[in-house]
């Protein structure tokens, strides 16, 4: 009996653990190059499988399991720990990955300085890698650790981080980002570090030289970018890493200073939660307008009618791997669109209902197709889009108002013209006719 | 003397009701004639709508069929002029749906179970069968009943009326033609008569008229013009004023019903003759009762201050209220009447639309055939007796004359005129070689003296042949027409007439057979020319097998059935104006502008994302929602109607609301040439438009040269590329090319490098953007 309730909650235990921590699924692929050990990523890899993850390994050049499938994809997430690769099977080339996250898969990119197929592909996404053979480097602080394995702390407080993390161990290429919206940086190179294809002294002229002749500046300071996300207009998530190594056990256990652990763990486990999609993943569950003091949405509606819009909020938990109504936004906003905005007004939250966010405003007097249009927008955020389109019509021919005060001169008009025209009529008929016929007579007469 | 015998023993009343029963079969087989010839279309093709104004009708009349009156007045049009949407019911002209739907409805109460589109389709041959009858009865008024059967025969197969009232051609002109010439019929009835009744059955036929075609402005001009000529010529009667006070008052009143129409009657200039002729009615009027009742010095000296006065303060009021902008000053289209370089010059939008245009000669004989020389004879006939109604006609040939060499459209409020004048020119040519009777000085006059005391004219006639003609066995025909020409109209020149004639049998078979030759002719051409050129629905194009056998070329309903099945309800598709209410009709899409070209600025978006290169006009087509971009390409099977031929407009549009960005000259090469080959300028070979008529267009020649029909040019053998926009259908013939328009990039990239990218293109390494300068 007793071995029976083992076997019970052991399965149990079971399927919690496959139960997915990501809101797009637990399939994960880990496309490993063969120079790097499965084991040296013990602690990264074996947490992914605690939270529930099925990982699949592949080499580059193995040609199964295919990352696509007769155009579907075979996994939700993909991993790239090929950072030096060059050469990889027919099915992952830069076009394919990039149909991937088209494919709402997310993907973990680990860049390395040698010029590969993945360093080309990360301009696509508006990194811009340094040099080939330029690894980040700073003297500072002083530490027993060769000048290219830097202690990062961790000052840019993304909302998908845990708070108070440690510095992190980093080795590898720094890059800098471009214009792009889309780009989430989570860890920003420190302010004295910088790229150079040597850590001799010595070298810092030549350097500087080739730096002025390139016209690029130097490959310096915190504007350079380590680890960056990005997230798709879709909401597809890849993550750039510009040196695997952050993800090692040896990082992970090495400390910053003395009797502190660095953050590496945490952090990796943090930044692997954003790209899945566990954390600051938000939905839209559905909108409704309708006017006020009704509750069906209207087809279509009248100029200076006066409406409810609401929308309905969840945001993904990874730990109950629920969705949840949200209500944490606070600066949302609505627009009543037609070509441009007409009204444009925020959309707060509701008192006592979670998840929900309304909001009460006049149609303007114009008639047209409108659309209500939330967009909302935040850095690492999922972004929120929704668009309902709604005919706005002029009032029908009843509803006008049938009598203007204004209009009195009119009616005044009307009714005198009217009782005129009686009272001319009678007159006529009654006095006219006999005065002629008197006449007549007279004359007769 | 009588140049060929006539039987005298027929009765007075057996001539009279033969005559009667004649005309009503001729009338009856002239509306057969009106109808059937209207049909070729039907036959040729199919019950099908043409062109493109007679959808969007139809589509309307659909909607008031199915959703009633009420619902279609109020219709506000959600997915024409996306995203600004149409309010129907209050800028249509209801007359042309409210029709259908009522002879609709009338059926389907009588268990007719006949569908709306055949309705539609028919509307305009039956309606020309009327429009032969009112000619019939308006000529009627202006000679004779002969002459109004020759105006009917006219009018029912002229090929300027059948080019707008074919079976399929759904569009207003159909019944306004008819609800023209029965407005003016009882204008002229009621101005002979000086009846309220006709002068209010006039005023219903204009409501009519105002609710169906917005040429009702020709009438609202034409009346008041005939009233102020009447005034000029001292003509002035009570029977004038009370038909023109009637058909003003109940006709303005009523017109003004018509949600369109509104309060233009008493606002826009084009409704001021109307009102400024009915106030000088009024103070002429007052004027003969005044003179009634004072001496003629007084009034002399009365009428001079009065009308100084009157005239002063007319033209005060009328500047004020135009510098108030209480009157409209005059629409574009109007000053397009009277300088035909106007529209070109100030809005490319009126000037783009071919029909427009000015017409070309050819196009009159083509139109009008023999009536083009018998209309100035007939306009000289009726300027020999000038009674007031023949004064209407003239000013009316004048007026159609000079309007229909401005717009080639205006052609059909020539023809009805044209056909009236041609058929009392005509009928007093048949009727002078008819005349059996031969000039014979002394006979004939005292023959007049005797007969001309009878007291109905048809009898008059009757009598004096009975009187003249021994029995001798003559046609029947000939006499009854002959009775009918004397009986009708000559009674007045009887007396001048006595003296000239025809001498001889001969002479009389000479003329009339070759009058009866040339209307042979005149039916031969209008046959061919309905069959030929009027019957083509254009949605459907024919051309010929080299076996002669017909071929049917159906692209445009082969896209737009594929646009209806493939894509989203909800789809817009942007394409060039003309098409609008094709989309509308035959695909049920979303359009961003059609052939109600209520908004310039609309359509200028529309020629500037067309115009323009794809990077520019990529952010138009997202901000308006288009999802598919159509275009209409003739070079492969040389279908001359296509939007490269168009195109200039396009660019002429934008450029009057853009005029920064997009410039006509641009367009053509550095001669001035407009090319679309190798030596096309570049704009022009960046364009939108240009890329998508001839995008993957080499590829069907196989490395051959590579030729665009229409315009017998040469294209490069590396066509144009598409960065933005994704083939997604091309129909058969090419005539119709639909392009999905792409999303935005993925990974934020503009699109150019994004396909770039896919294609596999190396990207050139970008450099980190610098923010401070380094230090030397």
């Amino acid at each position: 009996m007793f071995r029976i309730w083992r076997v019970l909650l052991l399965i149990l235990s079971l399927a919690i653990l496959s139960y997915a921590r990501s809101s797009t699924g637990n399939s994960l692929l880990v496309v490993l190059d063969p120079s790097l050990s499965k084991d040296n990523y013990s602690i990264f890899f074996k947490g992914l499988e605690e939270q529930g993850y099925e990982l699949t390994f592949r080499a580059p050049k193995d040609v199964t399991p295919a990352i696509i499938q007769d155009g579907i994809a075979s996994f939700a997430h993909v991993i790239l720990f090929t950072p030096e690769t060059k050469t990889y099977a027919k099915d992952i080339v830069p076009q394919a990955l990039v149909d991937l996250l088209s494919k709402n898969t997310n993907v973990i990119f680990a860049l390395g300085s040698k010029q590969t197929p993945l360093t080309s592909l990360a301009s696509e996404f508006s990194l811009i890698l340094p040099p080939p053979g330029t690894p980040l480097i700073s003297h500072f602080p002083e530490r027993d650790t060769p000048a290219t394995v830097v202690p990062i702390p961790v000052s840019f407080p993304s909302p998908a981080l845990t708070s108070g993390l440690s510095p992190v161990w980093y080795s590898g290429i720094p890059f800098a980002l471009g214009n792009n919206p889309l780009l989430v940086p989570f860890l920003n190179a420190p302010s004295e570090s910088f790229a150079a294809d040597t850590t001799e002294d010595s070298g810092a002229d030549a350097i500087v030289d080739a730096a002025e002749r390139g016209g690029e500046g130097l490959w310096a300071g915190k504007d350079m970018s380590v680890v960056t996300g990005f997230q798709t207009i879709d909401g597809g998530r890849a993550l750039f890493v510009g040196g695997i190594e952050l993800f090692s056990d040896e990082f992970a256990k090495k400390e910053v200073t003395k009797g502190v652990k660095s953050g590496n763990a945490q952090f990796a486990r943090d930044v692997a939660a954003w790209t899945f999609q566990e954390s600051l993943v938000l939905r839209v569950d559905g909108s409704t307008h309708h006017k006020v003091n009704e509750t069906q949405p209207g087809d279509k509606y009248t100029t200076n009618d006066h409406v409810v819009y609401s929308t309905h909020i969840s945001k993904y938990n990874p730990t109950t791997c629920t969705w949840e109504p949200f209500s944490g936004l606070t600066d949302m906003q609505l627009e009543f669109t037609m070509l441009d905005p007409h009204i444009r007004t925020s959309l707060p939250p509701v008192q006592g209902k979670p998840g929900e966010y309304s909001v009460t405003f006049r149609i303007p007097d114009r008639h047209g197709v409108f659309k209500f249009v939330v967009d909302y927008k935040r850095k690492g955020w999922t972004h929120l889009h929704s668009s309902t389109t709604v005919p706005v019509v002029p009032p029908r021919h009843d509803e006008y108002p049938r009598f203007l005060s204004a209009a009195w001169p009119y009616y005044v008009g009307a009714i005198s013209t009217s009782a005129g025209f009686v009272i001319f009529s009678v007159l006529w008929l009654a006095g006219d006719d006999r005065g002629s016929r008197r006449r007549k007579g007279a004359k007769a007469e | 003397m009588l140049a060929y015998s006539l039987p005298s023993d027929i009765s007075p009343s057996t001539f009279v009701n033969t005559a009667s029963l004649v005309r009503i079969v001729a009338l009856g087989l002239i509306s057969a004639a009106a109808i059937s010839s209207r049909l070729f279309a039907v036959v040729n093709f199919e019950s099908i709508i043409h062109e493109f104004d007679p959808w969007f009708n139809y589509r309307a009349t659909r909607v008031l069929a199915s959703k009633g009156f009420y619902e279609f007045w109020n219709w506000f049009d959600p997915t024409a002029w996306y995203p600004l949407g149409r309010v129907v019911g209050g800028t249509i002209y209801p007359g042309l749906m409210a029709t259908s739907g009522v002879i609709y409805n009338i059926l389907h109460a009588l268990n007719l179970p006949v569908d709306i589109r055949n309705i539609c389709v028919l509307l305009a041959p039956g309606f020309s069968a009327f429009t032969a009858w009112a000619t019939y009865m308006f000529t009627k008024e202006m000679k004779d009943e002969s002459a109004g059967l020759l105006a009917a025969a006219f009018i029912g197969i002229v090929p300027g009326y059948i080019s707008r009232s074919v079976a399929g051609s759904y569009d207003n002109e159909a019944i306004a033609i008819f609800l023209l010439m029965f407005t003016f019929y009882a204008w002229i009835k009621a101005l002979k008569t000086g009846s309220a009744l006709f002068g209010t059955i006039a005023a219903l036929f204009y409501f009519y008229m105002v609710a169906a075609w917005g040429g009702y402005a020709f009438i609202t001009n034409m009346i008041p013009l005939h009233a102020f000529v009447l005034l000029l010529m001292g003509r002035y009667t009570n029977r004038l004023y009370v038909a023109y006070c009637s058909w003003y008052a109940i006709g303005t009143l009523s017109s003004m019903q018509v949600p369109f129409v509104g309060f233009q009657p008493v606002r826009t200039s084009e409704h001021m003759a109307a009102l400024g002729i009915f106030g000088l009615l009024q103070i002429v009027a007052f004027a003969q009762l005044i003179r009634s009742h004072v001496t003629s010095k007084q009034f002399q000296d009365l009428l001079f201050v009065s009308v100084i006065s009157a005239a002063v303060l007319g033209m005060a009021a009328m500047v004020l209220l135009t510098y108030k902008g209480w009157i409209a000053p005059w629409t574009g289209r109007f000053y397009s009447l009277w300088d035909t370089g106007y529209a070109k010059k100030y809005i490319p939008i009126i000037a783009s639309v071919s029909e427009h245009q000015p017409t070309a000669w050819p196009s009159f004989f083509m139109d009008l055939h023999m009536l083009t020389f018998l209309f100035p004879f007939g306009v000289l006939v009726l300027f020999r007796t000038l009674r007031d109604e023949h004064v209407f006609v003239i000013i009316y040939a004048v007026m159609g004359t000079y309007f229909a060499g401005v717009m080639v459209r205006l052609m059909l409020t020539l023809t009805p005129c044209v056909c009236v004048a041609s058929a009392v020119g005509l009928s007093q040519l048949i009727d002078t070689f008819m005349d059996p009777r031969e000039p014979d000085v002394g006979e004939e006059e005292e023959k007049e003296d005797g007969s001309s005391t009878t007291a109905t004219p048809s009898k008059k006639a009757a009598k004096k042949e009975k009187n003249a003609a021994p029995v001798t066995g003559v046609g029947a025909i000939d006499d009854i027409v002959s009775t009918l020409s004397i009986a009708g109209g000559l009674e007045k020149d009887k007396s001048a007439k006595a003296k000239t004639g025809i001498f001889g049998l001969d002479t009389r078979m000479v003329v009339l057979f070759n009058t009866a030759a040339m209307l042979l002719f005149f039916v031969l051409h209008c046959t061919w020319v309905t069959s030929n050129a009027y019957s083509s629905p254009s949605v459907v194009l024919a051309s010929s097998n080299p076996d002669g056998s017909q071929h049917i070329i159906d692209d445009f309903r082969e896209a737009y059935y594929w646009l209806r099945m493939n894509t989203k309800e909800d789809a817009v598709v942007m394409s060039w104006w003309d098409y609008g209410y094709q989309i509308a009709g035959m695909a049920d899409r979303v359009t961003l502008v059609d052939n109600n070209t209520w908004n310039n600025t609309h359509i200028a978006t529309v020629g500037k994302a067309m115009s323009s290169p794809e990077e520019v006009a990529y952010p138009i087509l997202r901000k308006h929602d288009v999802d598919y971009v159509l275009v209409i390409f003739g070079g492969l099977i040389g279908y001359s109607g296509d939007d490269i031929n168009k195109f200039l407009w396009m660019v002429r549009i934008a450029q009057g609301v853009w005029p920064d960005e997009i410039q006509e000259p641009n367009y053509f090469t550095q001669q001035g040439e407009y090319r679309v080959d190798d030596q096309a300028s570049k704009a022009m070979k960046d364009s939108l438009m240009y890329k998508m008529s001839y995008y993957r267009f080499a590829e069907l020649f196989g490395g051959g040269q590579v030729v665009d029909r229409v315009r017998q040019q040469y294209l490069p053998k590396q066509g144009p590329t598409l960065d933005y926009l994704d083939e997604a259908f091309t129909s058969e013939n090419w005539i119709v090319r639909i392009f999905q328009v792409k999303k935005e990039d993925l990974l934020g990239r503009d699109l150019k490098s994004a396909n770039g990218f896919a294609q596999g293109k190396k990207r050139k390494r970008s450099k980190p953007p610098v923010k401070r300068r380094v230090l030397a």
